[in-house]
């Protein structure tokens, strides 16, 4: 059984700027997302990101404030769910709600050391 | 399924939720916004309940989870609190975090907590009654301030206090601090007990027994009884007794009048709440701590054994009773001794314990002490002061039901002469 972590890039709710109702429902589609994950027993971890960033960088270690990134880049948050192979993560990947709002699902594997190889 | 047992049933469904739901978001949000907390959930049930009319969703707690769930989203909105995390939405990877609020072991360890916040040594006694009926047990106002014999306004009030002093106080819903916890479940334990026992002889001038507060009293004492870190002598002792008083409401009541012990169909006391209370009982022995609820329990256990009122162990009664009375002295003791005295008829023993009794020690239950004395003139053949007792009972009573069966004593005394 490998890890995948499917990192949710871009659709940030309060740069677009959605009504109540709106949050609501979309709301609700994650919530649906994340019950069907944890029945199925795939759902290791995620968060949300808030926008403000720090980074320090190089040699130098030279300190800036963010966001760094046009807001379609902008990483929002993650999910880990458990996964035989990208192709399996693919599926559970269209149910990501925020697709209509321009979003993207970048899906990488997690480096488990114990497993056998 | 009647509308009446749908009804019983989306009420209790409705009353868990509630506290399990005030629970969760408490812990979210902070107690500082209970007043926000439980006005939202309460709006969720309401909205629940109309769109409920005319058809009961197949998961109705899944339904009002799901409710709860769009209620924090809702919440996060429109408070305003330090942590940044609170303003707004921006991202729905946060379901994740709330989700886990919402798994079954977090949810119970918010209601444990919660159960400790009631029992605050900085709440009185009505006020912590009061809050953990209405946060923790869901009823409402009205329910409670009917329970009470109260106007809705004290209760309100009551609860506005709390409240308060939880804002002032910076109460937190944490656990009490390991030094703190053996004397903030004493506390816990008496609540439970008043709830129960104001359900047992509701001071209500109409119904007797109010099954709701008896049923939710043991609810609680089970769901303390879960935790293994909780359980104590004292607890299972208070269990045992809850279930050997609950064993037996069924035979309480007839044709809308008082059965007394004596009188009572045995063959209606519920069984296996007997065998769950002597369960508790034994089980309460087995730690070191001793308290009233242990020879409560241990005098309950006696009546329930007896195949009849007159195969009683009056005597073994008699010795819990004056264990009990160097545990902790109480005129209510007293009086159970002298009603046995009399029922041994050892009417010399019987009046030294009355005439040690004050009155007004025994608040709004005054009416045993002039029923016992009462008893106690009747035996003796003196029916003139049997009656002026009871006349003294039938006037310190609230209780329509008791009074009826006072009177009915009365009448019969009246028509031997």
């Amino acid at each position: 059984m490998k890890e995948f972590m499917m990192i949710f890039i871009g659709a940030n709710y309060e740069e677009i700027g959605l009504s109540p109702e709106q949050l609501q429902e979309r709301m609700g589609r994650w919530f649906t997302w994340g019950d069907k994950m944890q029945e199925q027993g795939i759902l290791k971890g995620g968060a949300a990101l808030l926008s403000k960033g720090k980074r320090i960088s190089g040699p130098e270690r030279v300190e800036s404030d963010g966001p760094f990134v046009e807001s379609k880049e902008l990483v929002g948050g993650y999910y880990t769910v458990t996964a035989h192979s990208f192709d399996e993560v693919v599926k559970i990947a269209q149910d990501y709600p925020d697709y209509d709002l321009g979003g993207t699902v970048e899906i990488r594997e997690v480096m488990k050391f114990d497993r056998e190889q | 399924m009647t509308g009446n047992s749908k009804h019983k049933i989306v009420d209790h469904l409705f009353r868990h939720q509630y506290g399990k739901m005030v629970a969760i978001l408490s812990k979210i949000f902070g107690l500082p916004n209970l007043e926000l907390i439980e006005d939202a959930v309460q709006d969720t049930f309401l909205n629940a309940s109309l769109k409920w009319r005319n058809k009961l969703p197949e998961n109705p707690e899944a339904w009002l989870t799901q409710a709860a769930k769009n209620r924090v989203i809702d919440l996060l909105r429109r408070i305003n609190a330090e942590k940044e995390r609170h303003h707004k939405v921006i991202h729905g990877a946060v379901a994740f975090d709330i989700n886990e609020f919402f798994l079954n072991h977090e949810v119970e360890d918010s209601q444990l907590r919660m159960i400790f916040v009631a029992c605050h040594p900085a709440f009185s006694k009505e006020e912590q009654i009061a809050f953990a009926l209405k946060a923790i047990s869901g009823f409402s106002m009205k329910e409670i301030a009917a329970a009470f014999l109260q106007k809705e306004e004290t209760i309100k009030k009551r609860l506005s206090r709390a409240r308060k002093k939880i804002r002032d106080l910076n109460i937190t819903l944490d656990y009490p601090l390991p030094n703190e916890i053996q004397s903030r479940m004493s506390g816990v334990l008496q609540i439970i007990y008043l709830i129960f026992n104001e359900g047992l002889h509701s001071t209500k001038p109409d119904a007797l027994i109010n099954k709701d507060l008896c049923g939710e009293a043991i609810r609680l004492c089970k769901f303390l009884l879960v935790k293994e870190n909780f359980r104590s002598g004292s607890l299972y002792a208070l269990f045992a007794l809850l279930c050997f008083h609950a064993s037996r409401l069924e035979s309480k009541l007839g044709n809308n009048e008082i059965i007394d012990l004596k009188h009572q169909d045995r063959s209606k006391w519920y069984l296996p709440l007997i065998v769950l209370g002597n369960d508790a009982l034994k089980k309460s022995m087995q730690f070191n701590d001793r308290s009233v609820y242990h020879y409560e329990a241990a005098i309950a256990s006696e009546h329930v054994k007896a195949i009849n009122f007159e195969n009683t162990d009056w005597n073994k009664i008699l010795k819990f009773y004056e264990e009990m009375y160097e545990l902790m002295p109480s005129d209510s003791i007293l009086l159970s001794k002298a009603a046995i005295y009399l029922q041994m008829d050892q009417l010399i023993q019987a009046k030294s314990e009355l005439v040690k009794i004050k009155p007004e020690s025994l608040n709004q239950r005054r009416y045993l002490l002039h029923g016992c004395f009462a008893d106690f003139y009747e035996k003796t053949g003196d029916t003139d002061k049997a009656v002026v007792e009871l006349d003294l009972a039938i006037n310190s009573c609230s209780n329509q039901l008791e009074k009826k069966y006072l009177a009915r004593k009365k009448e019969n005394i009246v028509n031997k002469t």
